[in-house]
Formats: C-alpha cells, structure tokens, sequence
C-alpha cells in the first residue's frame, strides 16, 4: 500500500516551505496546486476502496517507543469521507477564498499549515497524534482570525483562543487518563474501541466528561458557544469557510470517535440528546434577530452542529446519519461563507436589510447562497437531506418523539432565511451599487462546492456504500 | 575537559583582539561539546581524579551547559563592551557548571555553586554602572543563598563526616532523623534560590530585568538549569531516603510556583518581566518530576530542562536584541510582524512552546511531565498542571497578537549573531518537537545513570 497519508502530510509541507520562501506572487498558485493535489489523493484513495471492497489504509512509524505512541495514521470509512469534504473545501477556499486578493503569502502560508492539521487529525491513528494535529489547527485558526481578520479581530481572536485551549487542556487531561487507564497503556483508538469497557465506570464517567466538554466547545454547542459569533464576523472570508467547514468539524469528529470509544457514553445519550436540541433551538431562536449576514451564517451552522451532536448521541447505529451530516455541513458552511464574503466584496455591505436586489448585480453569488441556506436546513436532493433524514430516524427510533424536537431548528433557520432573503436579496424594491468584482475562479468555487452538495446528495449510496464495508 | 577550561581562561586573557579571543572561545566551547557528546555517545561511566563521575547524566548536562554558553558566548561578544573580563567570567561559569552534574562530593557542589554564583554577578557589573542594582540584589540573594548551604551542610556533618554524595547516600545515620529533615529543607530553600521555586523567587523579576539581557539569558538558560541539577543530585541520591518528605514539599512549591509565575505574568507589560514570571512558572512544571519521583518523572525533569533552556535563551537573545534598539514593553512589540518578521515568527514559536503548544518541545516536556504524575495516580497535580498551562496562554497570546497587531514602517535589520542563535534554539524546539524519541532515550540514560550512581 502507498503511504498516500504521509504522501499528503509531506506535499502539504513542501509546499508550506516553498511559500515561505518564494515570492507572493507564487503563494497562491502552490496554495491551489498543494489543496487540488490533497483532492486527488483523496479521490484516489476513495477510487481504490470501492475497487477492493473495504477501506482501510495504515502507516505507523516510530515516535516516543519509551511510551509506545506511534506516529500513525489509519484511514477508515469515516477518516476518508472527512478528508474528501476538508478537500474540497480547501481547494475552493485557497482558490477562491481571497477575492480581495489581501496578504495572499500570509494566508497561503495559513492555510497550508491549517491543510497538515486536517490531514493529520482526520487518519489519525491514535489520540495523541489526533491531539497534536488539533492544536495545529486551533494555532493556525487563531492567527488566521488575528492577523487576516477585520476591526475587530484582537478580541475576536484571544476569545476564540481561550475557548479553544481550554477544549485542548480538557482533551489533554482527558486522554491522558484513557491512556493510563487502558491495560496495555495506549492511545492506539482501535485498542481503545475494543478495550474501554475494562476501564472501571468512575474514571469512565470523567474521561466522558473531560472529553466532552472540550469537544463542545469546539463544535460549539450552547452553552459553550461564545467564541463562535465573532470569530465568524471577523475572520477573512476563507478564515470563516475553514473555520466552519473544517475546524468545528474536528470536534465533531472528535464527538463521534468518544461515543464510539466509551462504553459509558450512552448512558449519558439522552442528556447529550437533550443538551443538543436545546442547543439547535436556541441558536436558532438567536438567529431570528440577526441582520449581519456573517452572523446569519455563523448562527445557522450553529443549529447544524447541535442536530450532529443529536445525531452522535443517537445510538452506534447513527454514525452514518451524523457522518453524513458532518461531511454536508462542512461543505455548506464553507459555502454560504464563500458567497456571503463575496457578497460583502461586491456590496461593500453587510447588512442584510440593505442588501436590496443584490440578485440584480450578483446573480450567481446570490443563488450560489440560496443553494447553500436550501441544503443547510436539509433541502431534498441536497447532502443535508440524506444527513438529516437519517439522524432523525435514529432519534426517533431512540429517544421517541423527543427525538424530533430537534427538527424546529432547520424549520426554523429554513423560515427566517427564506423570509430575509427573500425581502432583501431578491426583492426588487430596491437596488444596491456594487463596489467590486469577482472574478471567474469564484464562480468555479462555487461550482465545485454545489457540485459536491448536489451529487453526494442525489447519490448518497457512494458514502454511504463505503461505510457498509 | 580540564586543560579546556584552562585554555579558555588562557583565551580570555592572553588574546590580543577581541575577534581573536572570541574564535579561540567558540571554538573551545565548541571542542568541550563534541567531547561531552562523544562521552555521552560511548555512554562512559568513570571517575575521574576521585572527584568527578562521567556518566550519562553528568555528560549530558555538561553537553546542554557548553553548548548553551556557546550561544551566550556569541550575544556576550555582540554586546558587551569588556569582553575579554567577560569571556574570562563565562570560562568560570563553565568550569562550574559542568563540574555541577559531576560532583561527588558535597563540599564540591558547593564551591561549583559560588563558582557560578560570583563571577554571574561580576558579569552583570561588567555591562555597566546602571545595573548595579540588580547585581546587589543577585549578589547579595546569592550570598543568603549559600550561606544557608553551607549551615545545611553542617547540619548533616555530625551524622556523616564523610561528605562524598554516594557515600552520604549510603549512611545508615542519614536515614529517619528529624535534624536530616531540617538540613533537607534547608537544601531545598537553598537550591530554591536559584532554580526560582516560590517563595525563593521574589528577586528574579528584578534581576532579569534589571540586568544587561545577555546575562538574564545565562541566569536562565545556565544558572537556573545547575540549580534543577543540583537539586536532583541532592534529593534524588543523598536524600533517597526521604523521597516521601521531599514528595509532599515539593508539591507545595510546585503548585505555588506554577500559580504564582503565571498569574503574576497576567498582569505584565515589560517583556523581561513577563519572560521571567513565564521563567518561574516553567520552574513548577519542572519541579512535577520532583514530586512524582519515579524514573518516569525524573526523566521528563530532566528532558524539560534541556526544552527550556533552549526556548528562553532563544526568547531572551531576541528580546536583547530588540533592547538595543529600544524596545521594551508590550505596547513597543506593537506591528513587530512589520518591521522583522524574522522576530515576530520565531519568538512566536519559542513562546508557543513555552505555553506547551504541540508539535513543539515544549509541548513534549510538558506532557512526558504531567503523564507522569497521571502515572503516579496524582490526578489533581496533573489536572492544575494542565489548568496553568491554559492560564499562561493567555500572556504569551497577548505577546503574539502584539506582534502581528498594527503596521508600522520603520524597518529592523536581523542581528546575524542573534539570528544564529535564535535559528539553532528553533531547530532544537522543531526537532525534538517533531521527533523527541532521542532525546527522550537520552534522557532515560541520565535518570538511570543518576539514580543508579
């Protein structure tokens, strides 16, 4: 088998050092070419498990011997549906990301830092490695948002930070203790899978609860959830896409890999489910008086997380439906914030409200928006429907009706959108002048972007099919 | 070794221009590491004239101390004004130093102590009248600090008029005996001085800061690293006994200092101030290899040891260069990303490292540090470990958003002896950050070698 993992891993690298010290005139092209070259791999990889029937790709080297951590990676169904959607949504970010062109060496240089973190956390092998990789990516958001954000970015910035390193002292201290708690003292998650339940429930409990609450902060769930409105509004445009598309979906990624690791988790399964319902309503309740069209975003994808985690607390079985609800909300996220930076570009606006008959100068970007709000609150033929049908499902079918609650959130973000949108964007009461121009790689963005939501959403068996094996 | 620190002493007095002494010294400094290294390489274990052993730790820290002072030999050349009496005080200071991890004796220890100590604050005298008040204060810290040496010293004579460190070790009179006790707390407060142990440590934010940079980056990069090893070589082999006594002091000081460093780093605006409570607090995660005491513990002590060594020289090396040129608080590191980014990206890594910010050494340090006490079942030690980590963040992130905050214009030209040394200290923190498996299995060898001695 090829190393593909350290394949990715190394080109990210090189091409980290090449635009650090070639030109910025350069930064963007090695940027494109490192992410168009992790979308390859990716696709290569997927391409090779639906040929041999099952997916499973492994490297492990020597890392700390004296504490049997390996430096390794071990790419499953679900690493590699990650790793497909962090991909795209790279690719379109460093292609598409910069409309203003700003600081484009500093931001390349990010974002190839960010892509080593994505990698690496996605097949990690193992907790430590899956830890490291985290906090590369927590390091890279957080200059992202400080050094590319806008006006308000110090404090933007120090918040998002404070949020975050305590999630990773949290997970730290949290898997530490799985790693001292396991017999044979590992990080390795497989070992871990198969041999949590000899940790005696107690020190369970604790794990459960360090590792939980680091993740929440992440993904945010209510109450936790106070670094995420201005860490959106103030990031760059692709700060914002990473930062939604990718980064909160570590933590989810990290929620799914604790419910499947602690045996212990599902006693807690109806708390969590509740916590998440709360937090889906509530961030939608919040959304209804928002105008900053950032923050509309920021809200809506909120809602999302909190239905993701009601889908990881829905029973084993449900892996696919929040899987799937990751990989849709990824992708969406990153492009409702592409169109909404491009729609501040052009308008030099973000206020909604004043954003009358923008469909007029900026049709694409518009209904690239409208797309993305459709498949966000779970429109048919879109990924965010098959992720959502099947989280419901599962929480029907576990908690019972309750489980449906959740289901006000998407109804409610769906309706506020509809109504603000339509009344702004698309009303023809008005007109709004257009300050700047986007060029033809934004359309592209877009494109791959919708590409990616409408096909997996038409055939989801391609993903689905791959987590069967 | 010995005849190099003669040459080095030689070097400093006989050289007739500056340049020539500075090439003879580095190149010493530079023969003193490889032989150290190769040393350690063979894995030597002998003695040596009865008074030193070579052995796996002893060699090890007697590679870290050369080789850190040949980075503080280079910023001493850059800028110093005297530096033939300079160069004469750091071959002291390494005779000293090296001598430290080798002594067998206690009465060796000692005198390796004052060895440092003095011809430290002949140096800060050296840079000029302006700080003397800082080299009273160090001078005088110093003076209280062997002298209650020296009474611990003599609390142990009457049970063991054998001084040697092994033999001491093996006195059957040593053992379970509340005058023992006294003298080891008495050690401890003693060391505490140099290795920055709360409440030990009232002088070190004034000294750093009031001495010419250079200096501050040999106090904490050498002089507090000889302390920790001395420390080691006291508790860990004289006092085996008393492990469980020691355990529970040093839990005291650990907490303390971890709370007092970093909380007192909050309220910072000078960068020297804030270098040096950021210095303290790493000495309370250091000091949790002390209280677990078992080889996994001693072994990260001493692997964070190295890890901070490196991340404060490289730190205060560009903080003495940016002095020079006037810049001294919080508010003038403002748009430094602006003017050398140089600077700005590299003390944003060292600090990154010093929070303990994977995949850096410090990250590494920090963790073997806290597993083990997760090892040793403290839990709680672990958890305030990790709970101080995250409140340091918070200054050393208000350094870097500093940095990269605002424009301003006016253009700072990279200092080439600076450079080299911030460039090695980054590849040391890069490498054993990436891959600290060597490291770690050195780091092994010296903790067997010390508890095996």
């Amino acid at each position: 088998m090829l190393p593909f993992i350290s394949a990715m891993l190394a080109f990210s690298a090189v091409a980290l050092m090449l635009t650090l010290v070639l030109s910025k005139k350069h930064s963007r092209g090695i940027a494109v070419t490192a992410a168009f070259l992790m979308l390859l791999t990716t696709i290569a990889m997927l391409y090779i498990s639906v040929l041999a029937g099952h997916v499973g790709f492994t490297e492990s080297y020597a890392y700390i011997s004296s504490l049997m951590i390996t430096f390794g990676f071990n790419v499953g169904a679900v690493s590699l549906i990650l790793l497909l959607m962090s991909s795209a949504v790279l690719l379109v970010a460093s292609l598409s990301g910069n409309p203003e062109r700003s600081r484009p060496k500093t931001s390349c240089l990010l974002i190839e830092l960010f892509q080593i973190s994505a990698i690496g956390l996605f097949s990690s092998a193992n907790l430590f490695m899956f830890f490291i990789f985290w906090s590369i990516g927590v390091v890279s958001m957080f200059l992202m948002i400080n050094v590319l954000g806008s006006s308000n970015r110090m404090r933007a910035s120090i918040n998002f930070l404070i949020y975050e390193l305590f999630a990773g002292a949290l997970i730290l201290f949290g898997i530490m203790l799985i790693y001292f708690h396991t017999p044979l003292r590992s990080f390795d998650i497989q070992y871990i899978i198969s041999n949590a339940s000899s940790i005696n429930p107690t020190t369970q409990a604790l794990i459960f609860l360090a590792l939980f609450v680091g993740f929440m902060i992440g993904m945010p769930i209510f109450p936790m959830h106070l670094w995420l409105p201005d860490a959106h509004a103030e990031a760059s445009t692709q700060g914002s896409m990473l930062l939604s598309g990718i980064f909160t979906q570590f933590s989810a990624f990290g929620m799914l890999l604790l419910f499947t690791m602690l045996p212990v988790s599902s006693k807690y399964a109806a708390y969590v489910a509740a916590l998440a319902t709360v937090s889906a309503v509530y961030s939608a309740l919040v959304l209804l008086r928002q105008s900053d069209i950032k923050r509309i975003v920021a809200y809506s994808s909120m809602a999302g997380m909190g239905i993701i985690l009601l889908g990881c607390s829905a029973s084993s079985i449900s892996t696919s439906g929040a899987l799937f609800a990751i990989f849709s909300q990824g992708l969406t996220a990153a492009l409702l914030f592409l169109a909404a930076g491009s729609i501040k570009h052009i308008f030099g606006e973000h206020d909604i409200r004043l954003l009358k008959g923008a469909v007029v100068d900026a049709g694409p970007t518009v209904y690239a928006f409208l797309a993305g709000a459709l498949a966000l609150v779970g429109f048919p033929l879109t990924t965010g429907f098959v992720g959502y049908l099947l989280i419901f499902l599962e929480a029907v079918h576990a908690f019972g009706a309750y489980g449906a609650v959740a289901l006000l959130a998407p109804l409610l973000v769906g309706a506020y959108l509809y109504f603000t949108i339509s009344s702004s964007m698309l009303s023809s009461k008005g007109h709004s002048d257009s300050v700047g121009l986007i060029g033809s790689t934004q359309y592209l963005g877009y494109a791959l972007l919708l590409l990616s939501i409408f096909l997996f959403g038409i055939l989801p068996y391609i993903l689905l099919g791959l987590l069967k094996t | 070794m010995l005849p190099l620190f003669v040459a080095l002493a030689l070097a400093a007095v006989l050289a007739r221009s500056k340049l020539a002494a500075f090439l003879l010294s580095s190149v010493l400094l530079a023969a003193e590491t490889a032989v150290s290294a190769y040393l350690l390489y063979a894995n030597a274990d002998l003695l040596l004239f009865n008074a030193f052993q070579i052995s796996g730790f002893s060699m090890l820290f007697a590679l870290l101390f050369s080789f850190m002072l040949l980075l503080v030999n280079l910023l001493v050349y850059k800028y110093s004004k005297d530096y033939a009496e300079h160069l004469l005080m750091l071959g002291f200071v390494l005779a000293g130093a090296v001598m430290v991890p080798a002594a067998t004796s206690m009465l060796m220890l000692f005198i390796c102590l004052e060895l440092i100590a003095v011809p430290t604050a002949f140096m800060m005298l050296l840079a000029g009248e302006h700080h003397i008040e800082a080299t009273v204060k160090f001078f005088i810290m110093s003076a209280v600090a062997i002298a209650v040496f020296s009474f611990a010293l003599a609390l142990i004579f009457p049970y063991s008029a054998q001084m040697g460190i092994s033999a001491l070790s093996a006195n059957p009179n040593i053992g379970g005996n509340a005058l023992i006790v006294l003298a080891l707390i008495l050690f401890v407060a003693a060391l505490g001085f140099g290795a920055e142990l709360f409440p030990f440590n009232l002088w070190v934010p004034d000294v750093y800061e009031g001495a010419h940079s250079y200096v501050t980056a040999m106090l904490a990069g050498v002089n507090k690293t000889v302390a920790f090893v001395a420390l080691l070589e006291i508790i860990f082999i004289v006092f085996a006994a008393y492990k469980a006594t020691f355990s529970s002091i040093a839990l005291l000081l650990s907490v303390a200092t971890m709370f007092f460093g970093n909380l007192v780093a909050l309220a910072q605006k000078s960068i020297k101030r804030l270098l040096a409570y950021s210095s303290i607090s790493q000495a309370g995660y250091l000091l949790i290899g002390f209280v677990v005491a078992s080889p996994f513990g001693i072994e990260a002590s001493i692997f964070q040891l190295i890890a901070h060594s490196f991340m404060i020289i490289g730190a205060f090396a560009i903080v003495l260069w940016l002095e020079s040129r006037g810049l001294r608080t919080l508010d003038d590191y403002g748009g430094l990303n602006s003017r050398n980014r140089f600077a700005a990206a590299s003390l944003t890594l060292l600090l990154l490292s010093m929070a303990g910010i994977p995949p850096l050494m410090g990250f590494v340090g920090k963790f073997l540090l806290f597993s083990s006490a997760v090892d040793s079942g403290m839990l709680i030690l672990a958890a305030l470990g990790i709970l101080n980590s995250f409140i340091s963040v918070f200054y050393y992130a208000r350094v870097i958003s500093a940095m990269y905050s605002t424009t301003e214009h006016s253009h700072l030209k990279t200092e080439p002896f600076v450079a080299a040394v911030v460039v090695v200290t980054l590849a040391v923190i890069l490498v054993f950050g990436i891959y600290p498996q060597p490291l770690i299995a050195v780091a092994q060898l010296a903790s067997k070698a010390l508890l095996g001695a």
